[in-house]
């Protein structure tokens, strides 16, 4: 079992920041906390160890251009016309949604311990803290009213999943790399299009009043 | 054998010095907001003039009014026996202290949550429920930090537990570290009774909690009060700095000198946390506090998966 | 070659954005959906070489399913001048555009060997097609695009997730380009393989609309016009089966096959169940197809958890399906421009006023409910007689029992819309069918009847190696 200090803090960094996220609810401090975990995220392929090679620095260079600068600034582009800058969780109450973030962090820590590695390179809190973020982003997701809020929780995700992902860094090919960062990219793009035209029809952003579809 | 100058310099220590903490973190907020503010040593004066007074008592009250300053601080000066402070040690340690520290602290709360019921006023009634309210959860907190602390040192007794956890030994406990300060320094505000959780400058109804449940003490009841306050943050806080500073010397002077630079390096933090942020609305107070709960909750998850 | 076909509709939707004028846009679609055609019906013959290291080739799957998008998007292309015509005068550059993008990405997904590259193309379909649903720009469509986005897209992430296991479990073998995976299945780990599969078929299973994980399809489809329709049902859904396709070659060549039939059974019935039951009763003559799609998904991977006969069938089956859907899709898009509805109360009298049009919904009705000689019979009755020969009486049982609930529910609400009395308005306007949408459904009815009559050798040889290749 090895230990490597940088990367471990920066792991707990992302996960206590997945549970900020989910304690905040104004919609510019989520949006800032995201940006602030996914900085995190792009500093950890280099404390990865091993050599430094040209692969990391554009994943690394990739994952910062991308969910620091222009995916944060496209959420606050969508949010600048909406009125109501305040998402609290319907069905739970942010105590509760706390206490059950505190009870998943727990669930991937057993999760991670029934599922051994066969080359086990990095940290041994490198799994737990993915499926952490991956359970918190989605209860993010599923919990909370706002557009903005649920597309956040999406990207909180798909940085979970970028965390798995890190397991892989030597055989993943930089094409598959950004072709995800593409994807990404578009999704946000034209998520944040669309959060613009429910504004714009319905004057709010609330999607739990669209429920004209049944049946 | 216990050596009897130490113990002496240390109580000395806690009894003069902790009024001295609370005029640096009124001078660091007045700061912030541009003014002179008070001096450093006003609590001191505060205590002093308060002595020279006499009291008034209410007819509905009982003894258990007339007891709870003096209880309130005995039991933290008890407390204070149990901690180590910087490089001395605490005179008093057994396997399982950390439980009887806990509870004095508890003692101390529940005697002022009685006399402010005893005046039969609703309005400290009120400041008791809020107090009781909040430190259900903060105590859970606080007993899941230092359930981490045992964890990663091995032992139940305080003294054993925070000297294990050295800075240098950061290299084995990584994150843990990082989440038990970060959590207990939560609970420090929130035992305290500072901002964000309550405003010891406000005396509006619906934002005290602290203030409100001592408003009828006064004189020498009320100066056992504010000290017994200081005292219990310089003990919290001590828990802490210990937990922080990174060597100890041989000389007992030198650590005494340390531990004071510490503590007034703390309080400045706290006036520095108090200037920048606002008070956080009543019912928003109980998720702050889970907060610090969940993330004292992932250090331990952190430590046991580790152990 | 392989190039080309990926880079032309590329490179076509690109000018597209550039262009001025909505004929020149139409017409750009239209001599893209050709030269795609003519370039998939070369491959038939020549096939291509496999490029960029391995990373993409053609194998039977990728043609077959090719071949169903190709000419699909042909019958679209030609389709959507006439159904845009009539629409109100708007410029169709976002349409047109991310219709072009969706071929590109369909393309990649039917020749990708490489499955992280396989995963960007699936989400990059789920994004270019959220535009094109909310087409009518109604305040329903925006609720339908929404949802469709988000659960899409966390399906579709949970998708990654599974990859990136199947690549932990891969590890050994230090790739994921299919043929060096199924080279080398000896050396993948196990239950790191048994979760990628689970998410695998979660997510991708999202894409397909299988239950419990289909409930944006209702809405998605009721809102959709219908070539939109026709290209989601017929070729998306396509697309997200090649990725089951893809898992049940992995699972094969380690052995672990009989840890996926019963995922597969349960998705595939549950679907059935669940969609032959919300027909019923259904008042939205779209959302009734989108469950008629469900149900169609549920067989197709019913068939592949039946294995044996069943292998074949579920290639024939989803072959089939796509030209019925792309037929019924398309006439419902004719029908909602005529009508100015959805609703199937108000649609009536189809036969009277729009002939053609009437006739095709018939004909629709028998192609998707596998009426003989219909192909869609043939493959349904495939899997059938795999289900009995595998010893699977209650899925038999259930299965019959469901298809004929779905029969029930159709014909009643085909032959009600077709028969009757036309509303008054257009029977004043005198309103006819026109050629533009007339043709193309024709079209498709035409090799939807002409698979039940006649298989062609080279589509049968191509079934044949691809069951030979999930281990028949």
């Amino acid at each position: 079992m090895m230990i490597n200090n940088g990367l471990d803090t920066a792991l707990a960094a992302i996960v206590i920041l997945a549970i900020c996220l989910l304690g905040s609810s104004r919609l510019g401090l989520i949006i800032k906390l995201f940006a602030l975990q996914s900085l995190v995220v792009s500093a950890i392929p280099f404390l990865l160890g091993g050599d430094l090679g040209i692969h990391k620095i554009i994943i690394a260079a990739g994952t910062f251009l991308l969910k620091v600068v222009f995916i944060p600034s496209m959420l606050f582009w969508a949010v600048r016309h909406v009125s109501i800058r305040r998402d609290t969780p319907s069905l739970l109450g942010v105590s509760l949604s706390l206490l059950l973030a505190g009870f998943l962090v727990g669930l991937s820590f057993f999760l991670a311990a029934q599922f051994p590695l066969v080359k086990i390179t990095f940290s041994d809190l490198l799994i737990p803290s993915a499926f952490s973020t991956l359970f918190i982003g989605f209860l993010l997701l599923i919990s909370r009213n706002k557009a903005i809020t649920q597309v956040v929780g999406y990207l909180v995700m798909e940085n979970g999943i970028v965390l798995f992902g890190f397991l892989l860094l030597e055989t993943t090919p930089l094409v598959v790399e950004l072709g995800i960062f593409l994807d990404i990219f578009v999704g946000v793009f034209i998520m944040g299009i669309f959060i613009n035209h429910i504004q714009n029809e319905f004057d709010h952003t609330d999607i739990s009043q669209l429920t004209a579809l049944k049946g | 054998m216990v050596e009897v100058f130490p113990v002496i310099l240390r109580f000395a220590v806690c009894v003069l010095f902790s009024p001295f903490i609370l005029g640096v973190i009124g001078k660091t907020k007045a700061f912030f907001a541009g003014k002179q503010g008070p001096p450093l040593l006003q609590l001191y004066y505060d205590i002093s003039k308060l002595i020279q007074k006499g009291s008034v008592y209410s007819r509905t009250t009982t003894w258990i009014f007339r007891a709870a300053p003096l209880v309130s601080w005995a039991a933290v000066l008890i407390a204070s026996l149990l901690i180590p402070l910087g490089g001395l040690k605490a005179p008093l340690q057994f396997a399982g202290d950390v439980i009887l520290f806990a509870y004095l602290l508890a003692l101390a709360r529940f005697f002022t949550i009685l006399a402010a019921m005893d005046t039969g006023s609703s309005f400290e009634g009120m400041g008791a429920s809020r107090e009781a309210a909040f430190s259900c959860l903060s105590e859970a907190a606080l007993f899941l930090n230092f359930a981490t602390l045992v964890v990663l040192s091995k032992s139940i007794s305080l003294s054993r537990m925070i000297t294990e956890c050295s800075w240098d030994s950061w290299v084995r406990l990584g994150p843990s570290f990082i989440l038990i300060i970060v959590s207990y320094f939560i609970i420090l505000l929130v035992e305290n009774a500072r901002i964000p959780i309550d405003d010891p400058a406000t005396h509006l109804e619906l934002t005290m909690i602290h203030e409100v449940m001592v408003l009828d003490h006064s004189g020498p009841d009320f100066a056992f009060i504010l000290y017994a306050g200081a005292i219990k943050l310089f003990v919290l806080g001590g828990v802490l700095v210990t937990f922080l500073i990174p060597f100890q010397s041989r000389n007992v002077v030198l650590n005494t000198v340390i531990l004071c630079a510490a503590m007034t390096g703390l309080a400045l933090a706290i006036g520095v946390v108090e200037s920048a942020m606002a008070r956080l609305r009543l019912n928003r107070v109980p998720s702050f506090i889970i907060g610090s709960f969940v993330l004292a909750l992932f250090g331990l998850i952190i430590a046991l998966s580790r152990a | 070659m392989i190039f080309m076909v990926m880079g032309l509709p590329l490179a076509a939707g690109g000018l597209v954005f550039i262009l001025p004028r909505n004929g020149q846009r139409n017409g750009v679609l239209f001599w893209t959906a050709l030269s795609h055609l003519l370039l998939v019906a070369s491959f038939w013959i020549y096939p291509p070489h496999s490029a960029l290291n391995g990373f993409f080739a053609l194998d039977s799957f990728g043609i077959i399913i090719l071949s169903i998008v190709s000419v699909l998007f042909f019958a679209v292309s030609l389709y959507v001048p006439a159904y845009l015509g009539n629409e109100e005068g708007r410029s169709n550059h976002v349409f047109t555009g991310c219709l072009l993008f969706l071929l590109f990405a369909m393309t990649v997904i039917a020749l990708s060997r490489h499955l992280g590259l396989f995963w960007v193309a699936v989400e990059f379909t789920t994004l270019m097609s959220a535009p094109l649903i909310n087409f009518h720009r109604r305040p329903q469509g925006l609720e339908a695009t929404w949802k469709y986005l988000m659960i899409g897209s966390v399906g579709i992430a949970l998708a990654l997730l599974g990859t990136f296991f199947l690549a932990i479990s891969a590890i050994q073998i230090k790739s994921l380009v299919l043929d060096e995976v199924l080279g080398q299945a000896s050396l993948l780990s196990t239950p790191w393989l048994k979760l990628g599969v689970i998410f695998l078929a979660v997510g991708y299973g999202t894409k397909m609309g299988l239950v419990p994980m289909h409930s944006w399809k209702p809405d998605a489809y009721g809102e959709a016009p219908g070539p939109v329709g026709a290209l989601l049902a017929g070729g998306l859904t396509n697309c997200a089966f090649l990725a089951f396709l893809r898992i049940y070659q992995i699972c094969h060549a380690a052995g672990q096959t009989e840890f996926l039939r019963p995922i597969l059974l349960t998705l595939g019935m549950l679907s059935i169940a669940l969609a032959a039951l919300s027909m019923l009763g259904q008042v939205d003559f779209n959302r009734l197809l989108a469950y008629s799609s469900i149900e169609h998904m549920g067989i197709l991977i019913l068939g592949l958890g039946l294995g044996g006969l069943g292998l074949y069938g579920s290639l024939f089956h989803s072959v089939n399906n796509a030209f019925s859907k792309g037929l019924i899709f398309l006439i419902s898009g004719t029908l909602y421009q005529k009508y100015q509805s959805k609703r199937i109360n108000h649609i009536h009298g189809v036969v009277r006023v729009f002939p053609w049009t009437g006739g095709l919904l018939i004909v629709a009705l028998l192609a998707v409910t596998g009426i003989p000689p219909f192909g869609t019979f043939f493959s349904e009755w495939m899997i059938l007689s795999a289900a009995l020969t595998g010893r699977h009486y209650g899925i038999a049982f259930f299965y019959l029992v469901f298809l004929s609930v779905v029969f029930i529910a159709l014909v009643e609400v085909f032959l009600r819309m077709a028969r009757g009395v036309p509303p008054a308005a257009l029977v004043e306007r005198s309103a006819k069918d026109s050629w533009g949408t007339t043709i193309p459904p024709l079209l498709l009815a035409g090799l939807a009847l002409l698979l039940g009559i006649y298989m062609p050798p080279f589509l049968d040889q191509a079934l044949k190696q691809s069951s030979v290749l999930l281990g028949v």
